[in-house]
């Protein structure tokens, strides 16, 4: 039987490496020039953020006009993308928080590189509450601070007034889980490079590691309290993200069922965006050893589980639309499915609920190629439901006089293209100056795979 | 002549109109053609524009106080003029209210006794129209500047060959319905040998003033009275929106159709027309029947009312082109209302004015509804003298020719011919206020004053007077035609003398009350409109109708058998809402206003009936060649649900060439058209497209209680037809405290007629952008106030219902709480407000209001030369309400029930210590409109109009299920059907 030729447990670390070798592995990056590779993708990045640096600069010397919105339509692509970075954002405080407290191994490779990838999606889903403002040079007014204006407050029954709070609080924790997490190996690379600039930043960071039994105690205390402060965060950000449009009164925005819906898909965004991108550096960097297909595959069960989730909250909108009898939520519901923007939401629907159901079958999730297809279409599908959600319930509301269509400019689409461009431009930079793997925690695991 | 035109693109030149890049294709910065270098330049552009955007402030301006202030002007305080209005020639009433001397509103003098306080779309953007760039600064002689001396030198020295034999003068004018102006032009052809006075309507109706003649020995345009019909029939005649005097109509006809407490009875109104007009959009039934058709039933109607009336002249049986028992309803309806019941057509065909004549007597409405007596001075045109002139003119005979107010080289059906023939004419004097179509051949061109900067007078209907004065001085060196016409005669070149002269001779002895002329003038001159004691109030014996019917009635017969064996498709000419016969084309309000009907701004377009549409594959915006041999137009096609099947319709007033920047090229000409017979057009498609510059693109309620309705037959039966299902609204919250004013507005939307006057009174009042044709195709017309239109029933025959739709502000409001910088808030007496100056512009409130009303500043409109249209120079922001701020861009705005006027109305009362009574303060909208739809008052106050109204049981919330509990709200809309057909 071949079960017998299986071990009751798999390695999460192939090739049983030795310590030494995965320092050397996961450090080489570092030590040496970028790679033609690295610099093509970096290229291309920093191409992509050019582009939309100028939209950007465009859009804000000359108006939001320079947007498809319209008197009907007022969000579209920049809410749109802004739930959709933030989505991203998901998985790095769910792998290194939730998953740290459940104590699963084979989060190990993979946290460094989620918990940056949420950073960077954070970062630059914060641009697009900046940028869809009328007056982006006022944005500092949806900050509650003391001023001579009365004082005037902040209105703190605005959801985006907690977007504000929550995003923030997201932002911050996560930085400094990222970055205490990063103390060791930084006091690792500190401690192999040759005395000079690098030695002095990487000795900067390490903060005075000495490695010792009680740095290290404590430093696991500091980890666990870390990860329950960010376990909250996890499930409280989009869920206050998702109440942008939970407490409005718009048919299609107007549902209880948001939160877990929301929290649901940024989930399955953030696995979908980590697998995207741990394929590719799992590659480039030649970390196959580290980041397996046991990872891999872990990860598409996590989508599996979460794109059924997501694909659930649509069937059950739907359900209730019918079921709750109000015409509003029936004919937005309706509209949304077979009006004009029906090829969006079957291209959600599709990649978010028919796709990963490919992922039931063992082959298929082995299958790296199709992995990152699967990935890829994950991302598309969800940057699609925060679309449908918004643009669909917009342009048809309750009076039809003002049913509109929305049709985005070039500008917008610069945009978007300009926040990957951000986002990869600045995980490239990650990946070269920084480990993208969590040694010390790896090193956890394969020490702890040998002794087995 | 060579003149001088300075053009800035090769398009412009060669006439073209110039291109119209989508955004994204002007803004594409990795579009083709552009090089890394442009790339990188865009950027670095954008990126410093935009720090730049970021870090500077708005310059700051000094207002320098006057030395010595004028007399009578206070800063900050408002004076009010009583004038007439100059928009159109039915000369009703206004109220012009200046601020440091500049009239920056109109609105309806409510002494008058024909409009009644009451304004429409166009009267209200006349204003606009005094601070036009592009009016003339003074004399052309030429086609070049010139002093006023050069050009009455070289005036004069042709007017004296000309009273010495030279040939003989011509005068052709606009309809004159000014006492003054038509005994100067008198004066002044006196000494000429032959002179020749022709007028020219654009949209004539001569043919109404000679069957008068015909039937009644009296060519005259009758006063038609709507508020004293039961029963009203309209053939193809829009008497609420474009029809003689529209303002005057629509009061009237909706008075004659207001439920309130004390009236429970309204008139039925059938309309039988081609395309839906306003008015056939109001009609309790309509019927669409081709052009050629109308009059099959105005003789179908004939014959049955004579079946009826059991005598005098057989009317011959024709085959009527709609259900026979709707028209023996209709006779039946107005049998039963003789003498109070009306039958109106527009038609310019003596034909049918001849058989609805005959209807009217049979009916015996001619001195009842129709008053002959006291005729109407509008359309006065006459087609025959016109094109005798310009046979004349052909022939050579005409040595000198006068233009005043006209514009034939734009608006005659042959205006190719008249410009020939003008050519043919050595001395030749506009008086435009612009250099138009016609002016551009003028040898001279002296122009005139705007309205608002001359003395003048009106009497639209006879027996009823107006005064016009100046409420500036004039802006440039234009001068009034009185003037100019004195001066040539020889005679002190005073207007004002003329003008009280005129008014000592023929006004002042009509009246007793005052003794002294100065007295009188003083009285007439403040409330702007006199009205000389009626001579008798017995009513004199109706004049026989000696009408020859049988002719009448074998021209019917022949011109539809023409017309159908012509085939092909009918065309139906007609004005539009606002834009009327074009004159006001370079009126950017007028242009941006939406057409009641199609909601279409900024050009004409053919409207053809579903049915057609289905069957030669077109659809909206689809751009077609409306063909038949010797006439084409070029326009893009629009679906209009309810038009007659075998026509098309097109709006004339559009195609200018020569209007001013904002009205050339928009849209094309339709008034050659007006030459070719009406039958045997057809459709080609070129297979290019022009979306319609629409604000709205849904037209069905989709099932939903938007507008409720009503029968009055039901209503009788159920006080509370239509508006049964009120939803119960729980809250778990304690109401908001009150006290003091609450503020509220009620709509009777069985009296709003969807007429626009509100939509560009409110944009006058509060300063409100124009943005554009390309802007308002991508939906973001900046209108406080709209007028939602929804059809009901069938394509073939829908119902269509109005709703004017503004910020409702919600009690509950669902854009308060979702601002995250509170720049929305709730007034402590009932209103939304929007604080322009904290606005972040998220637009999260705009997104989360269910009303869709409010509108955000995607642009900066205000000194922006991409939006050239009021507020881009120092001369058209002189139109702009100093009480209301002017929002920059990234800012929403909306509705604010007016609240400049609240403030005013409220320091008012308590300056005088009195309290602020009911109606004392009026929005805009409320003011202009002319069925008196909109009631505005304090609903805390139990007395108040608006919450008597409120209390109705026709009273209902739009959308109250969502617990927003909006101060303002509606009363059902009621119809009345006849019962049977």
């Amino acid at each position: 039987m071949a079960a017998e030729s299986i071990p009751l447990r798999l390695p999460w670390v192939e090739g049983r490496p030795s310590l030494k070798q995965i320092t050397d592995d996961v450090c080489r990056p570092l030590a040496t020039r970028p790679s033609a590779s690295w610099l093509a993708c970096f290229a291309v990045a920093l191409a992509a953020l050019s582009a939309g640096a100028a939209a950007a600069g465009y859009e804000v010397a000359t108006g939001i006009g320079t947007w498809g919105l319209n008197k009907s339509v007022g969000w579209a692509f920049d809410i749109t993308n802004f739930v959709f970075w933030i989505g991203i954002g998901h998985a790095g405080t769910l792998i290194s928080a939730i998953l740290m407290l459940f104590r699963q191994k084979w989060r190990t490779s993979i946290s460094r590189s989620a918990e940056g990838m949420t950073i960077f999606a954070v970062m630059c889903a914060g641009l697009f509450p900046l940028l869809h403002m009328g007056r982006p040079w006022f944005a500092f007014w949806v900050f509650p601070y003391p001023n001579t204006r009365g004082p005037l407050w902040v209105n703190f029954r605005s959801p985006l007034l907690w977007d504000v709070v929550a995003i923030s609080t997201y932002f911050t924790i996560s930085f400094v889980f990222w970055f205490v997490g990063m103390i060791p190996d930084l006091a690792t690379l500190r401690d192999r490079t040759a005395p000079g600039w690098r030695k002095r930043i990487y000795s900067l960071l390490s903060l005075g590691w000495d490695g010792s039994g009680r740095t290290w105690a404590r430093y696991e205390t500091l980890s666990l309290i870390l990860a329950g402060l960010a376990t909250p965060l996890v499930v409280s950000v989009h869920s206050i993200v998702s109440m942008d449009f939970a407490t409005s009164v718009i048919p299609g925005w107007h549902t209880t069922l948001f939160p877990p819906y929301f929290v649901a898909g940024a989930v399955f965004s953030g696995f979908g965006m980590v697998m995207t991108l741990l394929i590719i550096t799992r590659k480039v960097m030649a970390l196959e050893r580290y980041i397996t297909l046991r990872h891999l595959e872990a990860m598409a069960k996590i989508l599996l589980l979460t794109g059924s989730l997501v694909g659930f909250c649509y069937l059950t909108e739907l359900f209730l639309a019918w079921y709750g009898g109000n015409p509003y939520e029936r004919a937005a519901f309706w509209n949304r499915a077979m009006g004009p923007y029906a090829w969006a939401y079957w291209t959600m629907m599709t990649c978010n609920l028919f796709v990963p159901q490919l992922l039931w079958w063992r082959r298929l999730r082995t299958s790296v190629p199709l992995l990152f297809v699967v990935s890829l279409l994950v991302n598309v599908g969800m940057w699609f439901e925060r679309f449908v959600i918004i643009v669909t319930s917009l342009h048809r509301d309750f009076l039809p006089s003002s049913w509109v269509m929305y049709k985005p400019t070039i500008i917008e689409v610069g945009i978007l293209i300009g926040s990957f461009g951000l986002f990869f431009t600045l995980f490239l930079l990650f990946v070269q100056a920084l480990p993208v793997i969590a040694m010390w925690e790896v090193k956890g695991v394969a020490a702890g795979e040998a002794k087995s | 002549m060579p003149e001088t035109t300075y053009w800035r693109s090769v398009e412009e030149l060669r006439g073209e109109p110039p291109p119209r890049p989508e955004l994204s294709d002007l803004h594409d910065p990795a579009g083709a053609g552009e090089s890394r270098r442009d790339f990188l330049k865009l950027m670095g552009f954008s990126i410093g524009a935009a720090a730049l955007a970021g870090c500077t402030r708005i310059p700051e301006r000094q207002a320098v106080p006057l030395l010595a202030q004028p007399e009578g002007t206070l800063p900050g305080v408002e004076s009010w003029y009583a004038t007439t209005c100059g928009g159109c020639s039915a000369g009703c009433g206004l109220l012009v209210k200046t601020r440091d001397g500049r009239p920056i509103k109109v609105e309806g003098n409510p002494h008058s006794p024909l409009s009644g306080g009451a304004t429409c779309a166009t009267g209200q953007a006349t204003v606009l129209s005094l601070y036009d760039g592009q009016r003339l600064k003074g004399p052309l002689l030429h086609g070049r500047p010139a002093s006023w001396e050069e050009a009455d030198a070289f005036v004069a020295s042709h007017l004296d060959t000309l009273a010495t034999g030279g040939g003989r003068l011509a005068l052709l004018t606009e309809t004159i319905a000014s006492p003054a102006s038509r005994r100067l032009s008198e004066d002044f052809l006196r000494r000429f040998p032959g002179a020749i006075h022709a007028v020219h309507d654009p949209v004539s109706l001569a043919a109404l003033r000679h069957a008068n003649e015909q039937s009644f020995g009296r060519p005259v345009v009758p006063r038609f009275h709507f508020d004293r019909a039961r029963v009203i029939v309209g053939l193809e005649a829009d008497f609420l929106g474009t029809w003689l005097s529209p303002v005057e109509f629509a009061r009237a006809y909706s008075r004659g159709r207001r439920l309130t407490d004390r009236n429970s009875g309204m008139s039925r109104h059938y309309q039988f027309e081609a395309g839906l007009s306003l008015t056939g959009s109001n009609a309790d039934r309509r019927v669409a029947v081709l052009p050629s058709e109308l009059g099959l039933v105005a003789l179908a109607l004939a014959g049955r009312l004579a079946a009826r009336s059991g005598g005098g002249e057989p009317v011959p049986k024709v085959e009527p082109p709609c259900d026979p028992a709707l028209l023996d309803t209709v006779a039946d309806d107005l049998w039963q209302h003789r003498g109070e019941s009306l039958v109106v057509s527009g038609l310019n065909d003596p034909a049918v004015q001849a058989v609805v004549n005959r209807i009217n007597s049979l009916l015996g409405n001619v001195g009842k509804t129709i008053d002959l007596d006291h005729p109407s001075w509008q359309r006065q045109g006459d087609d025959g003298a016109v094109t005798a002139l310009i046979e004349a003119m052909e022939r050579g005979e005409v040595g000198g020719l006068l233009l005043w107010g006209v514009n034939p080289a734009y608006d005659h059906p042959q205006a190719g011919r008249f410009v020939k023939a003008l050519a043919r004419v050595p001395f030749k004097v506009s008086f435009a206020g612009r250099l138009d179509e016609t002016a551009e051949h003028a040898d001279a061109v002296c122009p005139d004053h705007h309205f608002l900067e001359s003395w003048g007078d009106a009497e639209p209907v006879a027996g009823s007077f107006g005064l016009r004065q100046p409420v500036i001085a004039p802006l440039f060196a234009t001068r009034s035609v009185h003037e100019s016409l004195l001066r040539w005669m020889g005679a002190p070149a005073d207007p004002l003398a003329h003008l009280r002269e005129v008014w000592r001779r023929d006004v002042f002895p009509r009246q007793s009350r005052w003794a002294a002329f100065d007295d009188f003038w003083d009285h007439a001159l403040q409330d702007g409109v006199f009205e000389p004691p009626a001579a008798s109030t017995d009513e004199a014996t109706p004049p026989v109708d000696r009408g020859d019917l049988a002719a009448a009635a074998a021209s019917i017969l022949a011109g539809h058998a023409a017309a159908r064996a012509a085939g092909g498709l009918e065309v139906r000419l007609y004005e539009k809402v606002g834009m009327r016969d074009g004159r006001h084309a370079n009126n950017p309000w007028l242009q941006e206003l939406p057409d009641p009907i199609t909601r279409v701004t900024w050009g004409n377009y053919v409207s053809v009936a579903p049915a057609l549409a289905a069957e030669q594959g077109l659809a909206d915006g689809d751009v077609v060649v409306l063909k038949k041999a010797g006439a084409a137009l070029e326009l893009p096609v629009q679906v209009q649900p309810g038009h007659a099947r075998q026509a098309v319709s097109v709006a004339l007033g559009y195609g200018r060439t020569r209007a001013g920047k904002v009205g050339n090229g928009v849209g094309a000409n339709a008034f050659p058209l007006l030459a070719a017979s009406a039958g045997g057009f057809r459709l080609e498609k070129t297979g290019r497209r022009q979306t319609l510059a629409a604000t709205q693109l849904h037209h069905s309620m989709e099932g939903r209680p938007i507008v409720r309705e009503a029968t009055l037959a039901e209503l009788a039966r159920n006080p509370a037809a239509g508006n049964e299902e009120r939803p119960r609204l729980e809250t778990l919250w304690a109401e908001h405290p009150r006290e003091g004013h609450h503020w509220g507005m009620a709509i009777d939307l069985s009296s709003c007629l969807g007429c626009g006057a509100c939509v560009v009174a409110c944009q006058a009042e509060n300063n409100v952008a124009v943005v554009g044709r390309d802007e308002v195709t991508r939906g973001r017309e900046m209108h406080w106030i709209r007028i939602d239109r929804y059809y009901q029933g069938s394509e073939d025959e829908p119902r269509t219902v109005y709703q004017p739709m503004m910020c409702q502000h919600c009690g509950n409001a669902p854009c308060e709480t979702v601002c995250p910088v509170l720049a929305t808030v709730h007034s402590s007496d009932g209103i939304n407000q929007q604080v322009y100056n904290r606005c972040v512009g998220t637009r999260y409130c705009a997104n989360n209001c269910p009303y869709k009303v409010r509108r955000f500043n995607w642009f900066q409109y205000a000194n922006n030369d991409r939006f050239d249209y009021t507020m881009n120079g120092d001369l058209g922001r002189m139109v702009l309400n100093p009480d209301v701020v002017v929002r920059s861009r990234g800012v929403m705005e909306k509705c604010s029930l007016c609240t400049q006027r609240i403030q005013a109305g409220k320091l008012r009362a308590e300056a005088a210590g009195t309290p602020l009574a009911d109606g004392e303060i009026r929005t805009a909208c409320q003011q202009a409109c002319p069925a008196e739809a909109i009631v505005f008052g304090d609903q805390a106050d139990a007395g108040s109009e608006v919450a008597r109204q409120q209390a109705s049981p026709r009273f209902y919330h739009v959308l109250e299920e969502l617990n927003t509990r909006p101060v303002v709200g509606y009363l059902t809309h009621v119809h009345n059907p006849p019962e049977k057909a």
